[in-house]
């Protein structure tokens, strides 16, 4: 057999290398300047395994490779190995991960080229590449839950990186919790699996048809933990925030491959899923949903990164919906090409940070086209593929998307509405950004104007790379690829792409007229304050019921029954106390008393019994 | 009319009973003592008379180490009486309460 | 001697510890006592190496050791012990547990020295006998012997109010251990009206479930269950806790939360699991609730903690409700997975005190009014502590996360909702341990002026190997817990 390790063994080996050496040298207070080479070329060499591991796959009759490395749990009925398994569905993922994480590797290079402690970033982010890698290679339900929580360990880690700003670690902690609280939901799901299968491989278990009334209850808690991972509705209010990190973390956690968990493991399980129409029609209706809000949500930010993360959780939710009328291809499709237009966009954006020396208010940006040429063009891509324009990538993925939320079985006029008025918002609010910051005045802070430069090359060539994919990636990784039926849609699905392109157009022309020229100032605007309602319930509501815990149950409850013990203890001396009178001639008369109780006990029992 | 057995463990049993009684209710601490002392020479009498009824020496022997006994016994009840009233210059026992709660 | 067995080296050696403690040179006594308990438990692994070892349950049975010397005859009571799957790592959890007790330096190794030293060995002795004894009478013993050594160490070297607070834990402990004794005497007393013997010991006991109706021994089940639920402890028998954690000086706090809690684990597993099965049966319903409601409620209390010693206390609770809940299964299984889980929370709750300890000695050595923004400054010192919050997070790759997972796994078919709620406590833990990290750790820059007599290292030495071996333990049974769970 084939073997897969060295896929996840080169960002280990990065990690842990890196890792020690920075904990050894600021023992030293020395600084490693050399790391961020070594991590690249680690993944580097993981992705150039990954290209190996795929021609492997192709030349294979099953379609699948797998790599046992060790047993891992046995207990039972319960065996786990730690085993990776390749097949059509993770290489997407495995390629993307290591390619563009290799890419965003090099550009933090020179971004984080002042950074005081490059070491310990560069060693979070082979970690971080280290679990995504296990989670979408692992070939058994607990495989991918290490992987799972161990990305939101390293996304923890990597958003609260800058850890002496407490809103920035605050971030790191509200991103970790709730992906936790979506993890609930897998552990729940586990449960069930082992209980009515025995055994939780990924492929084994899903050959078991679960009773009518778990089946749902199965799929609803695994799209509850995708909600928390991938940020849809309820649990999506952490992504904006986690924009606190540096910017390629922000590229490739949170744009690229961290938040697709989500739809990796919808795929993965559809087999088991696509079995209950409950469950696909809420994660249909949910990624809707999910969708319409945050592309609302966008048009309303003037923070460069937050509109984009806004966009993320908008394009998660066309993914989601993809998934959930069953046209599961198309959603991994989307996960590709917007892996490359929204990297593109985020290392875009930092690169224009970086050009205006930190500055992320989209409108103290503008007319920046001509200063930071390579950027803008490489921007340029980004935002036709976001867009839907043909014939980038995007187009090809988010209209089979928007087609399929029309044509399919699970489909309804009521999606495709949604997803319509989604991708026109889509449009408007990614114009609205691309014009403020490239196109009509100035209005960059004077302070600022005499640094605005171009990023270095090592900064500028992953964004050429990604640029060029976002433009031509629509081609190779149609879903044909992966699996799912080329049947042609014939003029419904024509007219769809129409309608489609044409309300990009509109919506690329509104934001046109409206944002170049003068433009009035924006603050930033939150219309559902959804994030204020979750700190005043949840928040404020988990604080009150501790402390109501604390003051009221505990105090008079739990003491109250230790105070009871040494109560029976003062009560019974305190009674037996009543004897102790002091007088001695209370004592003898106590004696004698006793002595004739006991001797007519003695001679009663004797009565009775006839002996002694 | 001669002396009988029974007629000595009568006697016991009241000179035992006055002193039990004279314990309880006196309240001077010599006269306690010394109703002590009656009621071990109470004892004394009776087992004088069962050794006389089952023909044993052991109830005289007895009665020879119980008189021991008492002697040292009331010489250091003696000297406890003094020496608690030299502290507290009464010899009721009533007034004797330190310990108590 | 006819009579000695591997298992009396386990038993005289912590003695011979504690007597010689008595005549050490002052100076020498803290390199004496991490001596002491480093052979301590290096002569355990080496007597267990074959028992702990095997990954097969079948040959581990055949490594299992016992001895038997008889004390009262005629009563039944004997010195029997048993080194089998299960005590095997108590055992080896007490020697672990003392080497980091040991380990840290502090005021208990300035005042009265020699003893504190004999007052921990004898504390490894009992604790040592009472996880190998199988006879109820002995263990008894030695589960009231362990409070000696832990009243004088919170009395002592204590903090604030080690009085009441150690009053109130010895006296609720005490109540239901003297239920236990009233229900020890009971089931002799039956034993002896059902076959005519007279017998303490575990074994002939558990006979008296198939002769007896289950009503019958509910009494001394109750008995039982109040003296292992207070130790455990479960909800609501825990308001002793908090108290006796925080104001125990650290080497206490280690050997409670680490080894004491454990006894009460003991307990259900060694002697109320086997002696009353269908008692058990039938109020397991009870026991799972409970399990749940120890995992969910110090999480809550946790939550609003303002010290960390508190947090972390409330923690302990929280996660041996998870290891009540694996108890609570009935099954061997899951009591296995509560056996792992156990051991994961010795090795991360003795971490995480040990590593919370040197923090504030080095907070004491800055002077400083509260311990935050350290993680600059100790860099190393908090990497350990932040890969010990992870543990206690069960981070999967953790000794901790195969053991909370594996006891949920078996807890699920049991009951559904209770499972779930503990699922909770797993978000919750999140919450208030990263609290903990951040509060400790992050947040803004301190400025400390250079010669503020910060002379304290970071983390380094002995104490960094002590982490490090701790924490391979931890990482190890993550991936590879075969050991732990003997493919049972």
């Amino acid at each position: 057999m084939h073997a897969l390790y060295p896929i996840i063994l080169f960002p280990l080996i990065g990690f842990l290398s890196i890792g020690i050496a920075h904990l050894m040298a600021t023992r030293r207070n020395l600084r490693l300047r050399g790391a961020g080479v070594i991590a690249t070329i680690f993944m580097f060499l993981s992705f150039a395994y990954s290209v190996f591991c795929f021609f492997a796959l192709r030349k294979t009759e099953s379609g699948l490779i797998e790599d046992k490395l060790f047993t891992w749990m046995k207990l039972g009925g319960l065996s786990v190995d730690f085993a990776l398994r390749l097949d059509s569905l993770s290489i997407v993922f495995v390629l993307v991960i290591t390619g563009v994480g290799a890419l965003i590797h090099l550009y933090s290079i020179s971004y984080m080229h002042d950074d005081e402690t490059p070491a310990k970033y560069f060693a979070y982010l082979n970690l971080f590449c280290f679990m995504m890698l296990n989670l979408v290679l692992g070939s058994s339900l607990p495989h991918v839950f290490l992987g799972w929580e161990g990305v939101g360990l390293a996304s923890y880690l990597l958003i609260g990186y800058w850890y002496e700003d407490p809103l920035k670690v605050n971030a790191g902690q509200k991103a970790f919790v709730m992906n936790r609280i979506g993890d609930l939901g897998f552990l729940v799901a586990m449960f069930i699996a082992f209980r009515y299968s025995g055994t939780l491989d990924l492929i084994e278990f899903q050959k078991t048809t679960f009773p009518p009334h778990i089946l749902p209850a199965f799929g609803l808690a695994v799209f509850f933990a995708c909600t928390g991972k991938s940020a849809q509705i309820p649990l999506f209010t952490w992504l904006p925030d986690a924009m606190a990190g540096p910017t390629p973390v922000s590229a490739l956690i949170h744009a690229a491959t961290m938040v697709t968990s989500g739809i990796y493991l919808l795929t993965r399980l559809f087999p088991t899923i696509s079995s209950s129409e409950l469950v696909l029609c809420v994660i249909a209706l949910t990624g809707a949903l999910t969708a319409l809000l945050a592309a609302v949500m966008a048009c309303f930010q003037s923070d460069i990164k937050k509109i984009l993360a806004y966009s993320t959780i908008s394009q998660l939710g066309f993914m989601f919906l993809g998934c959930g009328v069953g046209a599961f291809s198309s959603g991994v499709f989307h996960v590709m090409t917007h892996a490359f237009f929204k990297a593109l966009l985020f290392l875009g954006a930092g690169s224009v940070i970086h050009a205006l020396g930190g500055e992320q208010d989209v409108f103290k940006m503008g007319n920046l086209r001509k200063k930071i040429p390579i950027t803008f063009l490489t921007f340029t891509a980004g935002w036709a593929a976001i867009l839907g324009l043909p014939p980038f990538s995007g187009f090809f993925s988010k209209d089979e998307i928007i087609y399929q939320a029309l044509a399919s079985p699970h489909g309804s006029h009521l999606l495709f509405g949604i997803a319509m008025v989604s991708a026109f918002l889509t449009s408007f609010y990614m114009t609205r950004l691309y014009v403020l910051v490239f196109m009509g005045e100035s209005r960059v802070e004077k302070s600022a104007e005499p640094r605005l430069h171009e990023s270095p090359p090592g900064m500028t060539i992953p964004l050429v790379i990604l640029a060029v994919l976002a433009l031509i990636g629509g081609w190779f990784g149609s879903p044909v690829h992966l699996g799912a039926s080329s049947e042609d849609g014939g003029s419904l699905q024509y007219a769809v792409m129409g309608c489609s392109v044409l309300l990009a157009l509109l919506g690329a022309g509104l934001a046109y007229r409206k944002y170049s020229g003068r433009v009035k100032i924006e603050t930033t605007f939150d219309p559902f304050k959804i994030d204020r309602f979750y700190e005043f319930t949840f928040g404020k509501g988990t604080r009150g019921f501790s402390e109501v815990c604390a003051r009221f149950v505990e105090e008079m409850v739990v003491q109250r029954v230790l105070r009871l013990t040494s109560a029976i203890v003062d009560l019974s001396g305190n009674v037996l106390k009543i004897a102790q009178v002091g007088s001695v001639q209370a004592y003898l008369m106590m004696m004698l008393l006793a002595v004739i109780a006991i001797l007519a006990w003695f001679f009663y029992g004797v009565g009775l019994n006839g002996k002694l | 009319m001669e002396l009988q057995p029974w007629m000595v463990l009568i006697v016991s049993m009241i000179v035992f009973g006055i002193g039990l009684l004279g314990v309880m209710i006196r309240k001077n601490l010599l006269i306690m003592l010394m109703c002590i002392e009656l009621m071990l020479n109470g004892v004394n009498l009776s087992f004088v008379a069962f050794s006389k009824i089952h023909h044993l020496i052991e109830g005289d022997l007895t009665v020879l180490f119980v008189m021991t006994v008492a002697a040292a016994e009331s010489a250091v009840g003696l000297g406890l009486v003094i020496a608690l009233f030299r502290t507290l210059r009464t010899a009721d026992s009533d007034q004797i309460q330190m310990l108590r709660d | 001697m006819e009579n000695y067995n591997p298992l009396n080296a386990l038993m005289i050696l912590p003695l011979m510890f504690f007597a010689v403690s008595w005549v050490m040179p002052k100076a020498v006594l803290k390199l004496y006592a991490v001596f002491g308990s480093l052979t301590i438990l290096a002569i355990t692994l080496y007597q267990s190496s074959s028992l702990l070892f095997t990954t097969v349950s079948s040959v581990a049975q055949s490594y299992v050791i016992e001895q038997r010397l008889t004390w009262l005859p005629g009563l039944g009571i004997g010195l029997s012990l048993k080194l089998d799957e299960i005590s095997v790592w108590f055992v080896t959890l007490t020697a672990l547990t003392s080497v980091v007790a040991f380990s840290l330096r502090g005021i208990w190794y300035r005042k009265h020295p020699r003893l504190f030293c004999s007052l921990g060995f004898f504390l490894i002795f009992a604790l040592n006998t009472a996880f190998l004894s199988t006879d109820l009478i002995v263990f008894y013993l030695c589960y009231e012997a362990v409070f000696i050594p832990m009243i004088f160490m919170v009395g002592i070297w204590g903090e604030n109010q080690k009085a009441t607070s150690v009053f109130r834990f010895f006296l609720m402990s005490f109540f239901g251990s003297v239920l236990m004794l009233v229900s020890i005497f009971y089931l002799m007393n039956v034993y002896h009206q059902t076959t005519g013997a007279w017998s303490s010991q575990v074994s002939d006991l558990m006979t008296l479930s198939h002769s007896r109706s289950a009503n019958s021994l509910a009494f001394a089940f109750l008995g039982f269950f109040l003296a292992f639920a207070i130790k455990v402890p479960l909800v609501p028998f825990h308001g002793w806790l908090k108290e006796v954690y925080v104001n125990a000086p650290m080497p206490a706090t280690i050997w409670l939360s680490g080894i004491l809690s454990k006894l009460g684990v003991f307990g259900f597993i060694r002697f109320i699991l086997p002696i009353f099965p269908e008692l058990c049966v039938r109020y397991q319903g009870w026991l799972v609730t409970l399990s749940a409601l120890s995992v969910l409620y110090p999480a809550f209390l946790a939550i609003r903690a303002q010290s960390p010693k508190t947090l972390l206390a409330y923690s302990s609770i929280s996660h041996l409700g998870f290891v009540m809940l694996g108890v609570s299964s009935l099954k061997a299984t899951g009591v296995t997975s509560a056996v792992l889980l156990s051991v994961g929370h010795t090795l991360e709750s003795a971490l995480l005190f040990y590593l919370l300890y040197q923090i504030e000695e080095r907070k004491e050595g800055l002077t400083l009014t509260y311990p935050h923004g350290l993680a600059k400054r100790y860099p190393t010192l908090f990497v350990a502590l932040f890969l010990s919050v992870m543990a206690s997070v069960s981070l999967p790759g953790t000794l901790n996360f195969t053991g909370e997972f594996l006891v949920l796994l078996n807890a699920y078919p049991v009951s559904a909702l209770c499972t779930i709620l503990s699922g909770l406590g797993v978000i919750f833990g999140a919450v208030y341990m990263l609290k903990f990290f951040q509060q400790l750790g992050l947040s803004k820059k301190i400025d400390v002026k250079e010669d503020a007599g910060a002379t304290i290292r970071d983390l380094c030495g002995y104490d960094l190997v002590l982490f490090a071996a701790i924490f391979a333990v931890i990482l190890y049974g993550g991936f590879q817990p075969a050991i732990f769970l003997k493919g049972n």
